[in-house]
């Protein structure tokens, strides 16, 4: 079973993530702001990253930084409000991540996407 | 154990007070008392005579001016005196008649036990005074009142005010403590209230994902709408869902996730706000008196669709709290069918940026599937509406307006016609040069700046001359600087040679600024 | 006779005293509601705020960065990079170097491609020679400006960097300050909110970044300092920006933004002449001198303020360096209000000549000196014997509560509000501070202010003299150096 990390400081949105992940038989594990979710990507072997930008503490940038440096091969998924931002849109794909998901978004969409990382 | 205790202190009772009455005088004996009554001038009510038997022979004794004797059946009695320091120098001429002397209390006869007891009631009042506790040094007056500093209203002025300053440092002191008291026993309550219900607003939200995420994914739009009434208040625990403060985090959260969520999803969560029976609150904080609640009102029926409530929400556009009313025309924007902007046309208070900055981005957002009538707004009676309406001409790029805009040039206030020329020149209307150039000759700074500017990329020949004019006349640097800016962008053949003609210093740095590649944008 | 006028003096001595400390604490407790209610309003008109609008629409201002940099050289390039990467959409960056001595300039020829230009610079606003004006040729960094210029004081640059900004807002900021990526947005919404007053300035709360854990210019680990010197000015900046300036913003009597974090009106500043560099009190005095215009136009305004923990600074640590800073800081209050005088009670300036004023003139300017005189009028009390000695050791006691009771409030509308310093340890610290501040940081807090009181009536030269006999109008600064110059 493929293992996914949700970092997300909104704890409605990360449960609803992980609600549709789980039923299409992926194990999730849910971390609410950047320093638990760097300590976890440390931790733990997650398959997958999905990370939200603006949170407390570590945003979500520094987080793919971190991710990028210590265990380059877990591909990483933004989910982020600030998908209007170009800046920061573009600085995420430079840093190498799988995608962007701009919020507002759709679980089924994601899931979707998250399949196809994964495949 | 009570009982011993008890009648022991009663013991000591009346031993203080046995004590208490032997030792109110200091008179041993009749002797001590007698010596007393000799110290002592007067006693109120006091008087003694002296009484002399007949059998003794004093031949004197009837014609004495200082006694007065008075004759009775047995004895010769004496006029009453009240000096006590007399006793001895009065009686040391009869000691040989053997005199004795009798006490008058009330001009009552009275034996020295009575006299004692008389006392003893006069000095426990303070009537009687012991000699020996009189002042003494009675012939030195002079002498004690010259030792004294003499200080007029001295002890009277600063006992007034030492009691005046005693009383105001305790009221002083007094509202402090009370004042303090009450700020923090207001904290504590509210400290306590806060986390009580931070404490609430947490569990419940643990209480609200579960039901909710399940119902988002497991069940689609039509099943949420065709729920039964009973199913829908089986969703959550009936005992809380009766608590207000539930709904309220039950409504912030659906609001919040709808922000966040896109499609299918939008739609079930309002089904689902609906059904819920949340609508009522909304209609709840839409009738509130504090300004919050309705603006929380209004934000739910923003985000949550409910376009049965457009005309509760209409009544808000002219509150006369800005967050209402900028509130009210967000959503009444979002909401109508197509977007009516006679709302803003009617606007008693003026927009401020806040206000044009939320509506444009709403009229962006919504403003190609619906008609817009720009032109309506135009014809407001108020000044900021009118240039909201030339500013969305600009931003939202409506050439096809241009014609609108030209019919209010001349009839409009210099703040308008900024903003007028600005869209001229964003939009690039070459039909409006006439009116530019007319502009550049105003005697408004700013609007003749504007217009200046525009000239550069709207300007014809004339416009070259008025700029020359322009340059000519003014000191003023920054209207210089736009003059020359605009003259070398219309034609760059005048530009030079109007520079080379006049050879100030501040032209020539003009120019070299001008033609900097790295400063085309300043 | 003599003894009576002495007795007499006492007594009256006393009876102010009285009154004073009477007005303390309704003063102290009117500040306390007042701020705790704007602070409540303040948080509900954020619940209906979107922010995020700001950064993108063409309604939102621009915003002209100025920092003046002085021997910045060890930080400079990260501190410009950070403050072009804040989330605004029209903002440029205007750095001004001061005739600093050592790196600074080449530092920042290197780091961002710097090129002279042939900018055109024109004195709006009578400054230090100007030396140059640097662009870059990157195009990620066309938002900077660099000023090279002849020394000549933060008020000085800055005027030079007025001079030459081209937006409607003027933010005036320390170079060294760390910014939070949205401060921009925060600080210019009220600049677009108002509508029937003009709002001229807005001030910003000030954090202590000493000790603090500091990424992409955002405070995200919040510790207080280590040092008691450090803990006590944590205290201070909650009581005076989340205390003090909320209240005086409740009754817009506002008088004083920090020169580390202040926006203004650039029209309005170029309307009364921009900073006055004869002063060391220059932020103050510029904001009396914009908002005395006003009231002399008659023209509504307000002064507002933004208590969101936006900008952070290191504070000095060291009691040579604060005590340097507190005399300014004096220094700066006296020579205010004196430039000023004219507005002092007078009901024409409205809430500022007859509150903010007087309040500055006795709970600011003059507290060093009444309180001093307070002590030892306390001791002849006692040495003469006088009973009433008493008392006013029970006053002074009574006001040592009083300090306990707002800064214990102060920090705890921080926690309220905020909730930034989440260690219990934290806490205690402060707690601590908050005890022993009366008796162990306050008499040293004292003495900087009489210094500052002593280094005012010493201070020579002809600003001096202009200085003490104060402006006749807000606009007569524009006019007063060509004047200096010609008496020259």
């Amino acid at each position: 079973m493929k293992k996914i990390l949700i970092i997300e400081d909104d704890l409605l949105i990360s449960s609803l993530v992980q609600f549709r992940l789980k039923k299409d038989g992926y194990e999730t594990i849910l971390v609410k702001d950047g320093n638990e979710g760097i300590h976890a990507i440390d931790t733990i072997d997650p398959d997958l990253i999905i990370t939200d930008v603006m949170m407390p503490f570590r945003s979500g940038i520094e987080i793919i930084h971190h991710a990028k440096k210590t265990k380059p091969e877990i591909p990483i998924i933004v989910l982020s409000s600030l998908g209007e931002e170009e800046e920061v849109v573009l600085e995420a794909f430079n840093l190498g991540v799988a995608d962007f998901i701009p919020k507002p978004f759709n679980p089924n969409e994601l899931a979707i996407r998250v399949r196809r990382v994964l495949t | 154990m009570k009982r011993k205790l008890l009648l022991f202190i009663f013991f000591l009772a009346t031993l203080s007070l046995s004590f208490g009455q032997e030792g109110l005088l200091p008179f041993r004996d009749s002797a001590a008392l007698i010596q007393e009554l000799k110290l002592q001038e007067e006693i109120p009510s006091f008087s003694y005579k002296f009484f002399i038997p007949k059998v003794s022979k004093n031949s004197k004794i009837p014609g004495d001016s200082t006694f007065l004797w008075v004759e009775t059946d047995t004895a010769f009695i004496s006029k009453a005196f009240k000096n006590g320091t007399l006793i001895d120098s009065l009686y040391e001429p009869l000691k040989g008649d053997s005199a004795s002397i009798l006490f008058f209390v009330y001009e009552e006869k009275t034996n020295i036990n009575g006299l004692r007891s008389y006392l003893e009631t006069m000095y426990a009042t303070g009537d009687f005074v012991l000699a020996e506790d009189k002042e003494q040094p009675e012939n030195d007056i002079l002498l004690v009142a010259s030792s004294n500093n003499y200080q007029p209203l001295d002890a009277y002025k600063n006992r007034l005010l030492g009691d005046f300053k005693l009383l105001a440092v305790t009221l002083i002191i007094l509202f402090f403590i009370f004042s303090a008291a009450s700020m923090i026993i207001f904290m504590l309550i509210f400290k306590t209230q806060r986390n009580q219900r931070e404490e609430n607003i947490k569990n419940y939200e643990q209480e609200i994902i579960g039901p909710l995420t399940n119902l988002l994914f497991e069940k689609d739009l039509e099943e949420i709408s065709q729920m039964s009434n009973e199913e829908i208040s089986d969703i959550f625990p009936k005992s809380l869902f009766k608590k207000r403060l539930f709904k309220q985090v039950l409504i912030e959260r659906i609001i919040g996730l709808n922000k966040k969520m896109k499609g299918e999803f939008k739609d079930k969560l309002k089904t689902l706000y609906k059904r819920l029976g949340l609508v009522e609150l909304t209609k709840a904080n839409l009738k509130d008196s504090r300004w919050d609640k309705i603006s929380a009102g209004l934000v739910q029926v923003n985000e949550m669709d409910l376009g049965e409530l457009i005309n509760e929400v209409k009544s808000f556009t002219n509150s006369k709290n800005f967050y209402v009313r900028s509130l009210a025309g967000a959503t009444l924007l979002n909401l109508s069918e197509k977007v009516d902007l006679s709302f803003l046309k009617d606007q008693d208070y003026p927009l401020s940026d806040w206000q044009q900055m939320n509506y444009l981005r709403i009229i962006k957002f919504v403003g190609s599937s619906k008609f817009l009538n720009i032109p309506i707004l135009l014809k407001s009676k108020n000044q900021s509406v009118r240039e909201f309406a030339i500013k969305l001409v600009r931003m939202l790029g409506r050439v096809d307006l241009i014609a609108e805009l030209h019919m209010i040039n001349e009839a409009s206030t210099d703040d308008e016609k900024i903003e007028l020329i600005n869209t001229y020149d964003a939009l690039g209307a070459h039909m409006e040069v006439e009116f530019i150039n007319n502009c550049m000759l105003s005697t408004n700074p700013d609007l003749k700046k504007i217009a200046v500017k525009a000239a550069g990329n709207l300007g014809n020949s004339y416009s070259e001359v008025i700029l020359m004019d322009i340059l000519v006349q003014t000191i003023d640097f920054r209207l210089r600087r736009a003059c020359l800016t605009s003259l070398s962008k219309l034609n760059t053949e005048t530009f030079e040679k109007f520079v080379s003609t006049q050879p100030l210093p501040e032209n020539q740095a003009l120019k070299a600024q001008i033609q900097d590649p790295l400063l085309s944008n300043v | 006779m003599y003894n009576f006028l002495f007795y007499f003096l006492i007594e009256l001595v006393g009876l102010f005293y009285l009154i004073l400390s009477f007005s303390v604490i309704v003063i102290y407790f009117i500040i306390m509601i007042l701020s705790a209610l704007e602070m409540r309003d303040y948080r509900r008109k954020n619940r209906f705020a979107d922010y995020e609008d700001i950064i993108t629409s063409p309604i939102a201002p621009g915003v002209s960065i100025l920092a003046p940099a002085y021997n910045e050289g060890s930080n400079i390039v990260q501190n410009v990079k950070s403050l072009l990467s804040l989330h605004y959409g029209k903002f440029e960056v205007i750095i001004i170097n001061d005739g600093s001595k050592d790196d600074t300039l080449t530092k920042l020829l290197d780091a961002f491609e710097l090129q002279k230009v042939s900018y055109a610079y024109n004195s709006e606003i009578i400054t230090q020679e100007v030396k140059g004006v640097y662009k870059s040729q990157n195009k990620s960094y066309r938002r900077l400006t660099v000023i090279d210029k002849a020394n000549g004081g933060k008020a000085d640059a800055l005027n030079a960097g007025i001079n030459i900004s081209q937006m409607e807002i003027l933010a005036c900021i320390d170079v060294d300050c760390i910014l939070a990526n949205d401060s921009l947005t925060r600080m210019v919404r009220p600049f677009m909110e108002e509508t029937n007053r003009k709002v001229i300035a807005v001030g910003g709360a000030i954090g202590i970044a000493n000790n603090c854990d500091v990424q992409d210019g955002t405070v995200t680990k919040y510790r207080v300092p280590q040092s008691t010197l450090g803990q006590f000015q944590v205290i201070e900046y909650c009581r005076a920006f989340l205390m003090g300036r909320m209240a005086w913003t409740r009754i817009n009597g506002l008088m004083l933004i920090s020169g580390a974090f202040g926006f203004f009106r650039r029209d309005l500043v170029l309307k009364v002449g921009g900073y006055f560099p004869k002063t060391v009190g220059e932020d103050m005095e510029l904001v009396v001198r914009m908002r005395r215009y006003m009231e002399e136009k008659k023209i509504p305004y307000k002064v507002s303020f933004i208590p969101d923990p936006l900008c952070w600074t290191e504070v000095p640590e060291d009691v040579e360096v604060l005590g340097r800073q507190r005399n300014r800081w004096m220094r700066g209050t006296i020579e205010t209000l004196q430039l000023h005088r004219k507005i002092g009670l007078n009901p024409k300036f409205g809430i500022l000549g007859t509150i903010s004023y007087p309040f500055w003139s006795v709970f600011e300017k003059m507290a060093p000196i009444i309180e001093i005189f307070g002590l030892i009028y306390t001791l002849i009390l006692l040495i003469i014997g006088d009973f009433s000695a008493i008392y006013f050791l029970a006053l002074l006691f009574m006001i040592y509560l009083l300090s306990l009771l707002v800064s214990s409030f102060s920090i705890l509308y921080e926690q309220i509000s905020y909730n930034n310093y989440k260690n219990k340890s934290d806490l205690k610290k402060l707690i601590w501070i908050i005890l022993i501040e009366p008796l162990y940081i306050h008499p040293k807090v004292l003495l900087w202010g009489l210094k500052g009181h002593l280094d005012f009536i010493i201070g020579k030269g002809g600003w001096g003299q202009m200085i003490r006999t104060g402006f006749k109008t807000a606009e007569e600064r524009k006019t007063i150096e060509a004047q200096a110059e010609k008496s020259l």
